[in-house]
């Protein structure tokens, strides 16, 4: 058993984004080990793909092609991808921590009677694998044990795509044994609740909001400092989940993804879920009573405070500063 | 339509940490439990369902002792009887190990349908309700927003990234890992826990589990990757100088 | 839901002065079952989830969302505790309701509310009313569907309740009672839908009537504007020939004053869970505040100044709900086998609250001067801003003023809490007299020499605790010898002396307490700690309170005598107080709350 096999994501013939994030920490760990590096494509007619991801440093792109593979659906891709495990034996298996992985790599492991390993952000000689405890506020070593596999599944930004190291490699096809019986869940299309009136992707400026805002007739404070210095205003899952402002407001896991020239957080302690829809902001600023919250933890700049005084101040601040 | 819930006791949000002098674990002396928030969403869901459809919610906790207040908890806002796999020293499981012992006492159950939340706020590994169905060879679905019960079968509307979402029907029975946030939480009322004094609470002992594939060797406070400048003073101060510095330097007022 | 069962027989009101009593003869929260702790957490959470995010606009904007509220947490039950289930109630333990009072108190005007409908708005007509009464009003008011009100003052008659003018005269066709007069400070008075009011039949028999709002002649009168819980409605109520049917007369006609005394027993008992919950709340605002606010380049929670003030909150507030749920629990051990269904369910009620009347002015009067400590020492640790009405504990500040007027003021508890033993006395119903000529035997054989004692944990504050209930005794004895049945009169002496035996039941309460959760097995450090603080502490004001009494009723060589023996009750080796608080200042900062 040898390898570290690194299962990239794709949706309808596109890459999500974090598969090139956890290639190059499979390049990483490869390196680590001291074994070869393979990948995996898994879909119907997914050869472009294959042969985009063969460019880069690695052994060895599996194209794993079924027709009952076209829509995703936990049972088929844990039946392709368990099947390519047991054919090529690999001692690591990394997944990009997306929606999608959640709902079938804990399936996967579990077929090889592992637990996965989810959400890591970082590995150590051993290698030992990083997690985040209690939302972020600690971290854990995990020890890999066991005969089978290391399932390992890698946190949206632990790892940059810029970091991938070019190369070639061959592209193989594996066609799997798949039975349409044996899929049970049936998808229908993916939709949006409403047309999205606010791009927050393309905002240069965002001012966002969290459970610190308390009550919904609080939201203006905030809304104030948005307006006075150009920003859009965005905010976390909790506010957005109580109606307080539009879900198409929401910046995190399930909502947007953002990056914009400067993010300011407002009353949000910085659980993963949000943080990993801005993280990758080029100036973050966070507001927040307490000094231990998780965002002060990815923040450039930080005011510890009540944002019922330090908001209107900065509104005062900024229009002083902009006449 | 039997439905099980499988919830966890979790730390209180917020709770104050501390790490162990073993660093294994934190010190849980003076914590306060909960349920993890999740688990409430599905208990929820559960409860709902049962409102709708009729039939049985039966809540599933796999803790020490100390668990059975979140059990009580379960009971008091409605559901009819619970299982507790009852062992303090659980911690040495991983959540395949968890997951085992789940499925051996839902399997006793034969439920129509199995809910749990979709994360832990503890450990955040997010996979015992997946796990839990590949092990009862059920279909599943994760981060679910709505559920609807159509004879045999359920279509549910499942959470994808970015803001996108799908419904997916699926035959029971079947489980279902639910969203924070799809439905409201009621609150346990005084007749409720009145009430969940005479309910049945099972204890079962955990049969043999699997060891740990996956072994949580050190918990720590994670070192800040970033150097936060922070500003320091009254608010208005600390306000000019967060002003000053974007204006001057990162240049975006 | 019985609480906990005792193994003795059930302690005589007072007789604490007299017995010495075992750890496991005390109710602590450390025996609250399952159910209750559900409870507390229950009512915790509709507190932070429903009550907390609206406390300005109930403060300052509009009261009347504190009704609304109120009515959403009749839909849990937290307004039905003690009512009967065939009236819409939960039927649950007086234990159940004092832990619903701690756990809405974090806010002074919403407690107000919910303990004025629960308490005095509800009681008489629970524990007075005739079948028809009650299956008449209670289900409303389990539920709040119904506000309830009370009103016994009036603008000339506050402490001296008998004092109302009032009228009601009875309708020539004998079917009304017609009632015209004027009440005063009427909490929950503007939005109330069912009044206790009290008033005299001819001017002369005291008399309790259930007056519905809608009564014509019934008007609240402009919402008071008060220091505190501004929150919570005031209002004066106007009678005016307000037609009130002759099956509304509430109990019986005359003795009005059985109601109007009872009721206030249970409400000043209900009023030590209330204020400690109002403590717990401010010391974990300042512990927060503490460990955020910098000075001198650390965080002021590094200062022993600062720790010295968050200790002291904590053991003040642990003696408080200490003494507060042991008499809670006295009460309940006369009500092990309870039920509404009994005929006499009301009396067997009445009656074991009364038993503990001495016991519940202590409660009330310790509680509400804990609660002032602890909001004064709050706005201390926040410096100016503590002054600043964007901080909690400023609300809280004020808020707490109130608790040492309302339930029978302070001194009026003073006065009955000592009044109440030495009647208890006379009708023999406790050997006081008898105690007090065997200490002064005791005093006058010479004094037994104290070589190789026992020692151990709890050793000291034991004999304490013994010492300080001789020096009660004592002084009780010599002031009664001067004073014989003239002391009544002797207000400055009945409150020293209430405040010697009240600090000798807090000492005591919090040692049990203590003795308690070690004798568990659990760690009681700190408990033991804060006990430890406190026995020695109250000791110097009993021998102060002490000093003042006996120079009052002797002179010459029989005072020189006394003192000697106060002296010697009074000493004790001290120990290293700064050090201990500093261990109970860490445990509150470490948790970020009180914690025992």
């Amino acid at each position: 058993m040898s390898g570290v096999l690194v299962v990239m994501e794709q949706q309808a013939g596109a890459w999500h984004r974090m598969s090139w994030e956890t290639l190059a920490a499979g390049q990483q760990l490869a390196e680590q080990v001291g074994q070869p590096l393979y990948s995996a494509v898994v879909g119907q007619g997914v050869a472009a793909l294959a042969g985009e991801a063969a460019t880069k440093k690695l052994d060895k792109v599996h194209a794993v092609e079924h027709a009952l593979l076209k829509d995703y659906t936990a049972d088929g891709f844990t039946a392709a991808l368990a099947q390519l495990i047991q054919a090529h034996a690999p001692s690591y298996v990394l997944f990009p921590h997306t929606y999608q992985v959640r709902d079938f790599a804990p399936k996967l492991a579990a077929r090889f009677a592992a637990s996965l390993i989810s959400d890591v952000v970082a590995f150590h000689a051993g290698p030992v694998f990083v997690r985040q405890l209690f939302q972020g506020k600690l971290n854990a070593d995990i020890r890999p044990a066991g005969a089978g596999p290391v399932f390992v599944s890698v946190q949206a930004g632990a790892f940059r795509a810029e970091s991938l190291v070019e190369g070639a490699a061959r592209v193989e096809t594996f066609a799997p044994r798949l039975d349409a019986a044996e899929i049970r869940t049936k998808p229908h299309e993916p939709f949006r609740e409403a047309a999205r009136a606010v791009d927050l992707g393309a905002a240069e400026l965002i001012v966002s909001v969290g459970r610190g805002i308390k009550e919904k007739d609080n939201i203006p404070v905030v809304e104030e400092l948005a307006k006075a210095m150009g920003a859009e205003l965005a905010a976390s899952r909790p506010i957005c989940d109580n109606g307080w402002l539009p879900m198409e407001r929401q910046v995190g896991s399930s909502g947007q993804t953002v990056s914009p020239k400067m993010y300011m957080a407002v009353g949000i302690s910085g659980a993963i879920q949000h943080l990993v829809g801005m993280k990758g902001s080029k100036t973050i600023v966070a507001i927040n009573k307490d000094s231990n919250a998780p965002i002060f933890e990815v923040a450039d700049y930080g005011i510890v405070g009540d944002l019922f005084e330090v908001v209107p101040a900065l509104v005062e601040e900024v229009k002083k500063a902009k006449s | 339509m039997k439905i099980v819930v499988a919830i966890k006791q979790v730390p209180v949000r917020d709770s104050q940490l501390r790490i162990e002098s073993d660093q294994r674990w934190i010190q849980e002396d003076d914590l306060g439990f909960e349920i993890n928030e999740p688990d409430a969403y599905a208990l929820e869901e559960a409860l709902q369902l049962k409102e709708k459809h009729g039939g049985e919610v039966v809540a599933l906790c796999a803790g020490p002792s100390r668990a059975t207040q979140t059990i009580r908890e379960a009971l008091a806002k409605g559901a009819d009887r619970a299982i507790h796999i009852e062992d303090d020293n659980l911690r040495d499981l991983d959540t395949f190990g968890i997951a085992t012992l789940l499925a051996g006492a839902v399997k006793a159950e034969k439920p129509d349908l199995i809910l749990t939340g979709l994360q832990s706020d503890d450990l955040g590994y997010g996979q015992t309700g997946v796990v839990l169905a590949e092990l009862l060879g059920v279909p599943h679905a994760t981060i679910i927003m709505q559920v609807e019960v159509q004879g045999g079968s359920i279509q549910v509307k499942r959470e994808l990234e970015g803001g996108w979402f799908q419904h997916i029907e699926m035959p029971l029975p079947a489980v279902l890992t639910i969203q924070s946030g799809i439905n409201k939480l009621r609150y346990a009322t005084l007749m409720g826990i009145k009430k969940a004094k005479s309910k049945e609470i099972k204890s079962v002992t955990p049969a043999a589990a699997p060891a740990a594939t996956a072994v949580l060797e050190r918990v720590y406070v994670p070192q800040k990757s970033k150097q936060t400048q922070i500003f320091e003073g009254d608010a208005k101060s600390a306000a000019a100088k967060l002003v000053e510095k974007l204006k001057f330097e990162v240049r975006i007022i | 839901m019985a609480t906990t069962t005792f193994p003795i027989a059930k302690p005589k009101g007072g007789a604490f002065l007299l017995e010495q009593r075992q750890p496991h003869e005390v109710f602590t929260p450390e025996d609250f079952t399952d159910e209750h702790r559900a409870i507390g957490r229950a009512t915790a959470e509709f507190f932070a989830k429903e009550v907390a995010p609206h406390l300005d606009t109930i403060q300052y904007e509009d009261k009347s969302v504190a009704v609304g509220i109120m009515r959403k947490s009749g839909e849990l039950g937290l307004t039905g505790v003690i009512i009967p289930e065939k009236f819409g109630g939960m039927e649950m333990d007086l234990t159940s309701m004092m832990i619903v009072g701690e756990n809405i108190a974090g806010d002074g005007s919403y407690a107000g509310w919910h303990a004025a409908h629960t308490g005095i708005g509800t009681l008489p007509i629970l524990l007075f009313g005739t079948e028809e009464q009650k299956a008449k009003y209670l289900p409303k008011l389990a539920s709040a569907e119904w506000v309830g009100a009370y009103c016994l003052s009036e603008p000339q008659a506050g402490s001296d309740a008998l004092a109302i003018k009032t009228r009601a005269e009875l309708s020539p066709d004998g079917k009304h009672y017609i009632l015209n007069g004027q009440k005063m400070w009427i909490t929950n008075g503007g939005y109330a839908d069912l009044y206790t009011i009290f008033a005299k039949i001819d001017g002369e028999k005291f008399t309790a009537f259930i007056v519905e709002r809608s009564f014509p002649g019934v008007q609240p009168g402009a919402e008071e504007k008060k220091m505190g819980i501004r929150g919570s409605s005031t209002t004066p109520i106007f009678l005016d020939n307000v037609k009130v049917p002759v099956e509304n007369v509430l109990g019986e006609i005359g003795r009005g004053h059985i109601i109007a005394f009872n009721i206030l027993n249970l409400g000043r008992l209900k009023l030590g869970p209330l204020a400690i919950g109002g403590c717990k709340d401010v010391i974990a605002i300042a512990a927060k505040y503490a460990k955020e606010r910098k000075a001198f380049g650390k965080t002021i929670s590094a200062f022993g100044m600062i720790q010295q003030k968050l200790a002291e909150m904590a053991i003040r507030t642990y003696i408080g709900e200490s003494m507060s749920y042991r008499v809670v629990g006295m009460i309940e051990s006369h009500l092990e086998n309870f039920s509404w269904d009994a005929p006499d369910a009301a009396q067997t009620k009445l009656k074991a609250v009364e038993e503990y009347a001495t016991e519940s002015s202590y409660v009330k009067v310790f509680a509400s001067e804990v609660l002032d400590f602890v909001v004064d020492e709050g706005v201390q640790i926040h410096g100016g801003y503590g002054f600043h009405q964007d901080y909690a504990v400023e609300r809280a500040y004020r808020d707490s003023r109130i608790n040492r007027i309302f339930e029978g003021t302070n001194e009026i508890n003073r006065l009955l809490a000592t009044g109440m033993l030495l009647k208890r006395a006379q009708r023999g119903a406790l050997p006081l007299v008898q105690a007090v000529m065997k200490l002064q035997n005791e005093l006058l054989s010479p004094p037994e020499l104290n070589l190789g004692g026992p020692v151990g944990p709890f050793v000291a504050e034991t004999k304490l605790v013994e010492n300080a209930k001789k020096i009660g005794l004592m002084t009780l004895g010599i002031a009664f010898q001067k004073y014989m049945t003239t002391i009544d009169e002797q207000q400055e002496l009945l409150a020293s002396i209430t405040d010697i035996m009240m600090n000798a039941f807090a000492m005591e309460s919090g040692l049990l307490r203590a003795q308690k959760i070690a004798a568990s097995g659990k760690n009681a450090q700190n408990a033991t700690e804060m006990a430890a603080v406190f026995c020695r502490e109250a000791m110097d004001s009993i021998e102060a309170a002490a000093k003042v009494a006996l120079a009052n009723c002797q002179e010459g060589d029989a005072l020189r005598m006394s003192l000697a023996v106060l002296k010697r009750f009074a000493k004790y080796e001290p120990i290293d107080a700064i050090k201990l608080r500093r261990n109970i200042a860490a445990r509150v900062l470490e948790t970020g709350k009180y914690t025992v």
